[in-house]
């Protein structure tokens, strides 16, 4: 029996990560996001991140995601035969014994440290079982890639991403954004080729994402930023505070200008305290 | 119609069984009804619980509040006691009597880090316990004679009819660096055994982010992350694993493209937490350790 052919017209577009879904779905089959729930802007343009129902399933390639748990969500990924994924070691919760493991060759040969060891990524290759998760509260952030779309993350911001997704970093331009913009030296650079993929961020708190119009600039506290498109640009502003003692003090604010989305997360690290 | 009497309702997450009229399970405060929320892979989710859930132990009740930090509020009848950690009491009537509790072995455990001081709580009265970060209160109802192996520091509060004590976990591994020798544990140096010797007891857990659990049948294995352990049936085995994933080239040298894992060998039930700590040490040069099996990939 062939599969009912679908009327176009009927298809659910998911607010969240724009996909197709099937008009019978509850939740997205891409991003994982309710397909009920309208998109949550706040008066200020910022758009909610959709908490991901408990138990709902991803698909990428030919392999599932499941997003369980709500407090600090697990990724449970169940590969299939072909499918690879990819991520810093640390994050690995639980696999099956037969899940094969690789690293994942970096160019350039510059060398990234965290916590005092190596910056490494590892690779699990299907087919089998792998789950991953987090030190904190937060939410698992879902962004389904297109072909042709760049997307820069927060160093260790990444959970996992699939095989489609090609993996690069970028030294943080600038002196001043290094030592004041509050994220390390890296940014992570995701760029998808000629097939779809997914990559799946972890974010402290609750995320937001906003986008910005051509020549749109807001100012964020560094250390809440998230992921950017890799044409928003990034660069410190000073802002001088004046206490009417010794000339005062000053905080340091990223300003993002567009065009391209801006993903904030509401729990940050303040890079004083780091 | 059915009686109610002739209905029988297993809790699916610690098999207490009653007629199903009460909303919640009195053994370990999940809904009535709640499906076991099981994933594709096996692992059952700490179902959902009520705000307010009411436990029975003995003559008195235990009420978890709030589902962010949840509050476990025992209400004490006379001749109940509970026993506690200190530092996770939130608040007391008055007349609630607390005094230590002795405990074996004291000095090994202040060289562990583990809370030397063991109170104790007496009824009638109310007092509250709870822990300082997000995440979910385990309930786990001992039947008679039952144990159960909890991995240190996750103890929040157990009944008087649950005897403590604590074995070695026999996991560690010890690094080298320069002239400093370095040994580690990662699940600690103890493992606190809960044991219910003569009647039904009740015993909380307080676990970071989310919980799952999973039975493994005899010889079954599973690799987690060995700071994600939360409890297993004292059948259930463990050992050290180290894997190594294949390498085009080899530049970094001292981490030596290594992952840590702790293997559980069935049959029984292990428990797992969604948030872990950073594993210290595992980045060193390992000299030693205990029991471990290696896979190079």
């Amino acid at each position: 029996m062939t599969e009912p052919r679908l009327d176009p017209l009927q298809r659910i577009r998911c607010e969240w990560c724009q996909g197709q879904n099937e008009p019978t779905a509850v939740s997205c089959r891409s991003c994982g996001a309710p397909l009920d729930v309208k998109n949550l802007v706040s008066d200020s343009g910022w758009r909610e991140a959709p908490r991901i129902k408990d138990m709902t399933e991803i698909h990428f390639g030919g392999s599932t995601c499941q997003v369980e748990g709500e407090i600090v969500p697990v990724a449970e990924i169940n590969l299939a035969p072909g499918d690879s994924v990819y991520f810093e070691h640390h994050v690995m919760l639980w696999k099956d014994e037969a899940v094969p493991m690789t690293l994942l060759p970096l160019t350039g040969g510059v060398k990234r440290a965290f916590a005092g060891m190596p910056f490494l990524i590892s690779v699990a290759h299907g087919p089998g079982r792998i789950a991953f998760s987090r030190d904190a509260t937060g939410e698992l952030v879902v962004l389904p890639l297109h072909p042709g779309m760049e997307l820069d993350v927060r160093e260790h911001a990444m959970l996992v991403a699939s095989h489609q997704i090609a993996y690069s970093f970028i030294r943080i331009k600038g002196l001043r954004n290094i030592l004041f913009g509050g994220q390390g030296m890296f940014m992570d650079r995701f760029v998808t080729g000629g097939e779809p993929g997914v990559l799946l961020l972890h974010g402290y708190g609750n995320v937001f994402e906003r986008t910005l119009k051509a020549g749109e600039s807001i100012l964020l506290e560094p250390g809440a930023f998230l992921y950017k498109d890799s044409s928003v640009t990034m660069e410190v502003e000073t802002q001088k505070l004046s206490t009417g003692f010794f000339g005062g003090t000053s905080m340091n604010l990223a300003k993002m200008t567009g065009p391209g989305r801006v993903g904030i997360q509401s729990m940050y690290v303040h890079h004083a305290a780091e | 119609m059915a009686d109610r009497a002739d209905r029988e309702y297993t809790c699916p997450w610690c098999g207490t069984r009653t007629d199903g009229s009460p909303l919640s399970c009195p053994g370990c405060g999940v809904k009535t009804d709640v499906r076991a929320v099981v994933t594709n892979s096996g692992w059952t989710q700490l179902p959902g619980r009520r705000d307010m859930a009411k436990l029975q132990f003995g003559n008195s009740y235990c009420q978890i509040e709030g589902t962010y930090v949840p509050v476990a509020d025992m209400s004490l009848a006379a001749g109940d006691g509970v026993y506690f950690a200190h530092h996770v009491l939130l608040w007391k009537d008055p007349p609630v009597q607390v005094t230590t509790m002795p405990l074996k072995g004291a000095w090994k455990r202040l060289l562990a880090g583990m809370p030397l001081i063991m109170t104790q709580a007496h009824g009638p009265g109310h007092i509250a316990f709870s822990r300082d970060a997000p995440g979910e209160m385990i309930a786990l109802p001992l039947s008679r004679g039952q144990s159960v192996d909890v991995r240190e520091h996750l103890f929040l509060v157990g009944t008087h009819q649950v005897a403590y004590d604590w074995i070695d976990t026999g996991i560690w591994f010890q690094t080298k660096s320069g002239d400093e020798t370095e040994t580690h544990y990662p699940l600690g140096m103890f493992l606190d055994r809960f044991t219910a010797p003569q009647d039904h007891g009740l015993l909380l857990l307080h676990a970071a982010g989310n919980v799952f659990v999973r039975e493994l049948a005899p010889g079954q294995t599973i690799l987690v992350k060995p700071t994600s352990f939360l409890f297993k049936d004292p059948s259930v085995q463990m050992h050290l694993h180290f894997e190594r994933p294949q390498v085009s080239w080899r530049s970094w040298g001292a981490w030596g493209e290594r992952y840590l894992w702790l293997t559980l060998r069935g049959p029984g039930r292990v428990a797992v937490q969604s948030v872990f700590e950073r594993l210290e040490g595992e980045h060193l040069n390992i000299q030693s350790h205990s029991h471990a099996t290696h896979r190079q990939w």
